[in-house]
Order: C-alpha cells, then structure tokens, then sequence
C-alpha cells in the first residue's frame, strides 16, 4: 500500500459498489417474479393435469378450464416438447399423455417502474457526484452527504422492490385460488366426486376437525357411520378461492425476497460507506496504511461479532415481529403482536418475578463473600486453601453440582433431611413445594457464587492502603468503625462492580432449573430464561420467544440502570 | 496488620492467638460446607444402589463399591462426551486467543480513526443477555445445515468480547519501548505483535485460555440446542441426559459427576494464581 490511492478511482469505486446493489436488487426482484410467475403456471398446470387425468376428463375438461392460457398437444413420440417459452407439464404415464402448456400468469402487472427509477436516478446522481468533482481534492472529512444518499436510495429501492414484488407475488395467489376454485368446477361438471375436485383444485385431502367445518344444509346428511370427530371427510361443497387462500401459502409467503434483498442494500451500503470513508484518508497515506493495518488486526473478531451478535440482535427483533414456528415455512408479520400477548402472559410474568425473586440471593451471596474475605486477609496460606475450597462450586460442571444438590436434598433419602431427622425435626419438602423450592435454588446459588466473590473483594480489600487503618487506630476507632469508615467506602468500587455483574449473571440462570426441577414445582421456579428456553424449543414458538428475550433484555438493562442511577452516586460520594 | 499467622509471638500473645484460632475454625467450617456436597458426591458414587436407601442412611460405603465408575461410565458413551468436551472447549479457546490478541492489540497500540467508539461498541455487547442471539444463532446454524456438527457448536463461540477487553488492558501496560525499538529495526506491525507484544502478554493470554476453557467446558445451553445425536453430545448435556435417564440411580450419577467435576478441579488446582489473576484484572478495572 505504497501508492496513494487515487481520489477519483476511489469515488468510482464507491458508485460502482452501489449501482452493482442497485443492479443487485433490481435482478433478484426480476429473477424472483420470474421464477414465481414460472411456478404459478406449474401449479396450474398441475390443476389442468389434474382434470386431463379424470376418468371423465381429458382435453375437453382442459378446455373448458384453460381456453386461453394454454395449449395442448400430445406427446410426440420422441417425447420432445412444444410450446415455446411457456411452461409446459407433462400429464402422467398414462395414456392419453400430454403436453399441456400453460402462459405464465400475473400480467396485470407489468416491470417494477418505481423500484427502477429510484435506482436509476441514485446511481445517476452517485455518477454526477464522481464526476463533478473528479478533479478536486477529498475533504478531511468523511463525505457523509453522498454516504447518506446511496444508503437511503438502497434502502428506499429494496423497500419499494420489495413492496413491488410482493403485491405481485400476492397477485399470482389470488389467480391461483381462481383458477383452482374454476378447475374444481370444471371437476365436478365432468362427473368427479368432491375428493377428485378438491385434488384437481391443488388443496390436500381436507381432514374436517368437526362438523362445523361443513355447515352442511339441511339436505345433506353426514353419514352417521363417522361419530368420531378426527376422520377424513370431504366436505361436499364446491370449492371457493377463499378455500385456496386459506388452505395454501401464498407465494408472497413462501418466496417473499426481502431477506435477499435486504441482504444486498446491507453489503452494497456498507461496500459503498467503506470506499467512501478511504476517500478522507487518501491525502494522508500514513493514517491510510495505519487504518489499513488496523482493520486487517481487528477483521476477525469483528466479522465474527458481526455474524454471530449484531447480525443475530437485529435477526431477533426481526424474529420478535412475526409469527414464528420453526416448523411453518411461512412466519407472517404480526407487527406488535407478540408483544402485546406478553403483556397479558400471566405465566411470563410471574416467571420474571421469581427470575427477581431469585436475584435477591446476591446481597446474601455479597455479605457472605465479604465476610470470607476479611476472615482470610493478610494470611497468605490461609488465602490459598480457601481460594480451592471456595472456588470450586463456581468453576465445575453446573449440571453435576445441580445433579448433587438434587441428591442431597432429596425428600426422603437426601443427607440433608436424614440429619434433619436424625435430630428430631421434621425433614423439609426442599425442591418439592412451591413455598421453598425458588428459595432453596437461591441458597444453592449463593453457595455456588460466594468463591468467585471473594476473591474480587480480596483485591479490592489488598487494594486499600494499610496506612489508613493505622492512621484510624492511632485516632482510637475500633474494628466495627475501621469497617464502617474505611473498608466498606474503600471497597465501594469493587462492591458495585460485583453487584452488577452478578444480577445481570443471575439474570440468566438456567442450568440450576432446567436439571433440578424443570421449573416446578407448579410454576415456583420457572425463570426468564427457563421460559424462553421452554417457549422456544418445546412450544417451537419462536417470536414469542424472541419478544420475551427483548422484554428480558429491558428489565435487565433498567435494573442495571437504576444501580448506576442511585447506587454508584450515592456510593461514589459516600 | 495485626492479622499475622506465625501468630503467637506478638506482645499481646494471648488474645491474638484466640483471635487467629477463631478465625481458622471459622475458616475451616466454611470450607467445610463448600466442600461438603463434593465429599458427598465422592462418597455416594462407592455406595451400591441400594445402600445409598438404607435405613440408617451411612456417611461412607461400606465396602467402596470402585465398579460404579466403570459401569455408570459405560452406560453411556461418556469417552465420547469427553472428546466433544476437550474438542469444543479447545477449539474455543484458540479462536478466542487469535481473535482476542489480534484485536486487542489493535485496540491498544493502533491508531485508526473511530477506535474508541467501536471499542465501546464491542464492550456493549456484554450488556446484552445471552438469551436474546440465542434464538436467531440456532436459527443460522440449522439453515447452514449445522446443528449437531462440531461447527455448529464453536462457531458462535469463537469471539469474547471480555478476551478482547482484558487483553487490551494487558497491552497497553506493555511498555512502548520494545516495539519502538523492533520499529526501528525495521519490522512491520505484524511482525511486532507476533514476536515482540505477544510474548510479553504470555501470562494475560494464560488467563484467557484457562477462561475460554472452563467457560466452553461449562456451557451448557448452547450444546444442548445445537446437538441431537448421542455422539455428538458434550459432557454437560451427557450429565444431563443420564440424570434424566438414571433418575434414581444415585451412585452412578454421582460417579459421573466426580468425572465431570474432577479434571476441572485439577485444572484449578494447578492454575490457581491465572484465575485469580483474571478476576482480579476483571474487578478492579
């Protein structure tokens, strides 16, 4: 990187990088509603092969269903295909077979004029700019005007295109659920029972949950041989579109191109933004290189972060808008719908109190902690052996230490109620009832969390000056004073930092629950993330999910908030 | 201080003798109750089956019953777990060393424009509960066709913001003077961080590795949703699933435990002074 980049070159890159965006968008959105408008002939192709194939079908049946968007011709005898540029589907094995092509569809509509001009006209003016001022030096600093402008014009052609393709798409549904309520017609007028129609029309075999969903006139009679709700019937009405739309996905649903195309605005914007920021830095090669040098030290972490927690953070409030199963191909948005739900959740949110409830083993932990610490200061041996004793609950295995905790306090064999009742009191129903199971994960947490603290609080403590509490015994304080006065104003820093790090940490706590009672007894211990957790990957209700993760995310962050607010004030001036 | 252990031949003797004595007694409970659950644990997996039901309920085996390992560890394909353990955990450990040093150094020594705001940018990340990339990072790994595939399980894995901050710390107390020194001999950035800043941040890359490591060993959540198969399982979800499986066997339980928690205790044991270097760095800030 000897040579100084050129300032025009590099304005010409950055157009470049956003007209191939632009070209980006506006080929997936062509090549989208290409392939789409192929399928939707395919599926009703399907509907024509359908009706070929009825014992009282055949060509007259796709005539009658297809006059103008399709050709028929049989099969020529070395299999060859006619009917150029159209989609073609071949009828089964059986004979007769035939070609039978069909136009594609959805041309209501016609090429995406406003998607188009917007990304004409950026790359336009993105052109205009490189070009005006191809001979005059980059200013200092970072051209946030023409940044701007390619980003918004990226962002307002992968929405507009998106928009654009997605009423088209929405357009193809609706002639499909025409076309199959027409083939069903045309099924049923050529002697097919309501099944075949049905099949012709492209919907699965209905399975009809209950009587309901044939509201069947007076003059037809179910057959009285099905009692049982869950068998397969057909309803013996003619099929509507509003059938097709309900029973089938959409292809604005199925093939939606927004992820793509909100893929190709983001790198194209970030590319463009990138050239854009080398242009300042091209008058001055040191900090060039510099930079240069820089990045090519912080890339992989960076890309990494990238990908797997800025991606995934906007991913989940993507996520958290829609209606998502992980088992459905379609997630339609639901705006603030999860949300809303939240709100009435009365499950969610008694497992955000207990979640608070369970936070509050943190000043027991703290206090406990602190007295260790104090009682091993200035002993070195004393300090080590401890550190092995104490530490160890909170850097081993967490599911072998819950497995262990839930054998010792098991309710008729565990150690702790044989000694219980080894001295005559009544052994206590630890995990098993509601009233004490949070509160006995509570005491485990402390346990487990105390050994991690004390060896904060002993640096702190090794960090306040020795003089002061020689100065403060020569003005006659006692120990109790030398605590209140010196030690816990000096720890006030080391105090906070712990305070937060473990309610943010306790926050979080899920392998306690999820071996040692998976949340119950009777909803007692189900935490935030236990609920999530069960939320996502048991109901498979995943924008559910991701909204309590946000709401999670918000109570954390003001619990945090209202430390710094209140706490770290108060104890910073103390 | 007054606290001093080689106690007694102070001139107030007596008192402060009875004051050091408490407070080891004090000292040695407290361990005592840490301890007691592993000693429990310890104890129960040399138990027989039924012994550990007995009426009297006992402290100790009566005769150590040593084929509990064996059996509890073949049950299930506990070598297996193992070596998906140590895999993980080290493949963790080397992306976070290579990600962290290299961008910590960045963050320390290099000048770029903007280094600041996106070092804070980074730091806000460790505000963010790990539950909410939970979601979409198993939903990228199933659309990549990874989930249980040792890619799956590292690949989110191989970044720490907390590395990539203690490093950072560690570099910048690194004297200036060497690298100025290699510079004026004649060496690029990257040769300067390989063999002049890197070696002298031996003791910080230590502690992140002893870190990386118990932390990967430990997770539990993340491998619990990205492995299916039993092969692919690490040792905690294996604990997991054979508590769930063994529900009353207590004894093998409890000898599957002593396995899982034993090579992390020896671990500690013979890395005390990385750790606490870590949490003090960590603490003080």
């Amino acid at each position: 990187m000897r040579g100084r980049p050129n300032p025009a070159a590099l304005r010409a890159a950055a157009t470049a990088a956003t007209g191939i965006g632009l070209a980006l968008i506006l080929g997936v959105t062509a090549g989208t509603v290409n392939r789409v408008r192929d399928e939707a002939a395919g599926d009703v192709g399907r509907m024509a092969a359908a009706l070929w194939e009825l014992p009282g079908g055949g060509e007259a049946a796709v005539t009658a269903f297809l006059a103008e968007r399709a050709t028929i011709e049989a099969v020529r005898t070395d299999g060859a295909r006619t009917g150029a540029g159209a989609h073609a589907y071949r009828t089964g094995e059986l004979e007769p077979a035939a070609w039978i092509a069909v136009a594609p569809g959805g041309q209501g509509r016609t090429w995406p004029h406003l998607p188009a001009t917007l990304a004409l006209s950026g790359l336009l003016l993105m052109t205009a700019w490189a070009v005006a001022r191809r001979r005059s030096p980059p200013s200092p600093r970072f051209p946030t005007i023409p940044a701007l402008i390619a980003s918004l014009l990226l962002a307002a052609t992968a929405v507009a295109a998106t928009g654009r393709t997605h009423r088209l798409l929405a357009d193809l549904t609706t002639e499909r659920a025409t076309h199959g309520a027409r083939a069903a017609e045309v099924a049923l007028a050529h002697g097919a029972d309501h099944g075949q129609a049905r099949r012709a029309a492209g919907l699965p075999p209905a399975i009809t949950p209950a009587p309901a969903a044939t509201p069947a006139p007076s003059g037809t009679p179910t057959p009285s041989a099905t009692p049982t709700p869950s068998t397969l019937t057909t309803p013996s009405q003619p099929v509507t579109p509003s059938d097709l739309l309900d029973a089938l996905p959409g292809y604005e649903d199925t093939r939606s191109p927004a992820i793509p195309l909100t893929a190709a605005a983001a790198a194209s914007s970030l590319a463009t933004a990138l050239l854009l920021f080398l242009l300042p830095l091209s008058t001055r090669p040191r900090t060039l290189r510099r930079t240069l040098t820089a990045w090519s030290f912080l890339t992989p972490a960076a890309v990494l972060l990238l990908l797997f927690t800025f991606g995934p953070l906007l991913f989940s409030l993507w996520i958290s808008l829609h209606e998502w199963h992980l088992v459905d191909r379609v997630h339609p948005f639901t705006g603030l719908d999860n949300y809303l739900t939240l709100t009435l959740d009365g499950q969610w949110w008694s497992a955000i109190l207990n979640t608070a409830v369970f936070t509050l083993h943190v000043p027991f932990a703290m206090a406990v902690a602190l007295g260790l610490a104090l009682l091993t200061r200035g002993s070195r041996r004393a300090v080590r052996w401890a550190r092995l004793a104490l530490f160890l609950p909170g850097i081993t295995s967490v599911v072998a230490i819950a497995v262990v905790w839930k054998w010792l306090l098991d309710d008729g064999y565990g150690l702790v109620n044989r000694a219980l009742e080894g001295v005559g009191i009544r052994s206590v129903p630890w995990l098993t009832s509601p009233d004490t199971a949070l509160v006995t994960l509570m005491a485990i947490s402390v346990w487990m969390v105390v050994g991690y603290q004390m060896v904060v609080f002993q640096a702190g403590l090794a960090a306040i000056p020795r003089d002061w509490y020689d100065a403060a015994r020569v003005d006659g304080a006692g120990p109790l004073q030398r605590f209140r006065h010196i030690t816990l104003p000096g720890l006030r820093h080391t105090l906070f930092f712990v305070l937060v790090t473990s309610v943010i940490g306790s926050f979080q706590v899920f392998g306690l629950v999820y071996v040692m009672t998976e949340g119950g007894p009777l909803g007692a211990t189900d935490v935030a993330v236990y609920h999530i957790y069960r939320e996502a990957w048991e109901f498979l209700r995943f924008g559910n999910a991701a909204a309590m993760s946000w709401v999670l995310f918000a109570v954390v962050f003001a619990a945090t908030w209202l430390h710094f607010r209140f706490l770290e004030r108060r104890w910073a001036h103390a | 201080m007054r606290e001093s252990v080689s106690g007694t031949r102070g001139s107030f003797g007596r008192p402060r003798a009875l004051a050091t004595t408490a407070r080891t007694t004090l000292l040695l409970l407290a361990c005592l109750a840490m301890a007691a659950p592993f000693l429990w644990m310890a104890a129960t997996s040399l138990m027989g089956q039924l012994e550990v039901f007995s009426s009297g309920g006992r402290l100790l085996p009566e005769t150590p019953l040593w084929s509990n390992y064996p059996d509890a560890l073949t049950a299930q394909p506990f070598a297996r777990y193992f070596l998906n353990s140590l895999v993980f955990a080290t493949a963790v450990v080397a992306g976070q060393v290579a990600t962290a040093t290299t961008a910590g150094y960045a963050f320390a020594r290099l000048e770029f424009p903007g280094r600041d705001r996106i070092f804070m940018l980074f730091l806000a990340t460790m505000m963010v509960p790990a539950v909410i990339v939970l979601i979409p990072r198993f939903l990228m790994i199933d659309a990549l066709g990874w989930i249980d595939s040792y890619q799956g399980l590292v690949s989110t894995e191989l970044v720490s913001v907390w590395g990539i901050f203690l490093m950072r710390q560690y570099f910048r107390t690194v004297p200036r003077e060497l690298e100025d020194a290699a510079r004026v001999d004649g060496a690029g950035p990257l040769r300067i961080f390989w063999s002049v800043a890197l070696p002298l941040a031996k003791p910080a890359v230590a502690t992140l590795a002893l870190f990386a490591f118990i932390d990967a060993w430990k997770n539990f959540l993340w491998p619990l949703l990205v492995t299916r198969s039993m092969e692919m399982r690490v040792v905690e979800v294996g604990i997991a699933a054979f508590h769930s499986t063994y529900e009353i066997n207590w004894p093998y339980q409890m000898a599957a435990g002593v396995v899982a928690v034993l090579p992390i205790a020896l671990l500690f044991l013979f890395t005390q002074r990385y750790f606490v270097r870590g949490i003090q760095l960590e603490g003080i800030r």
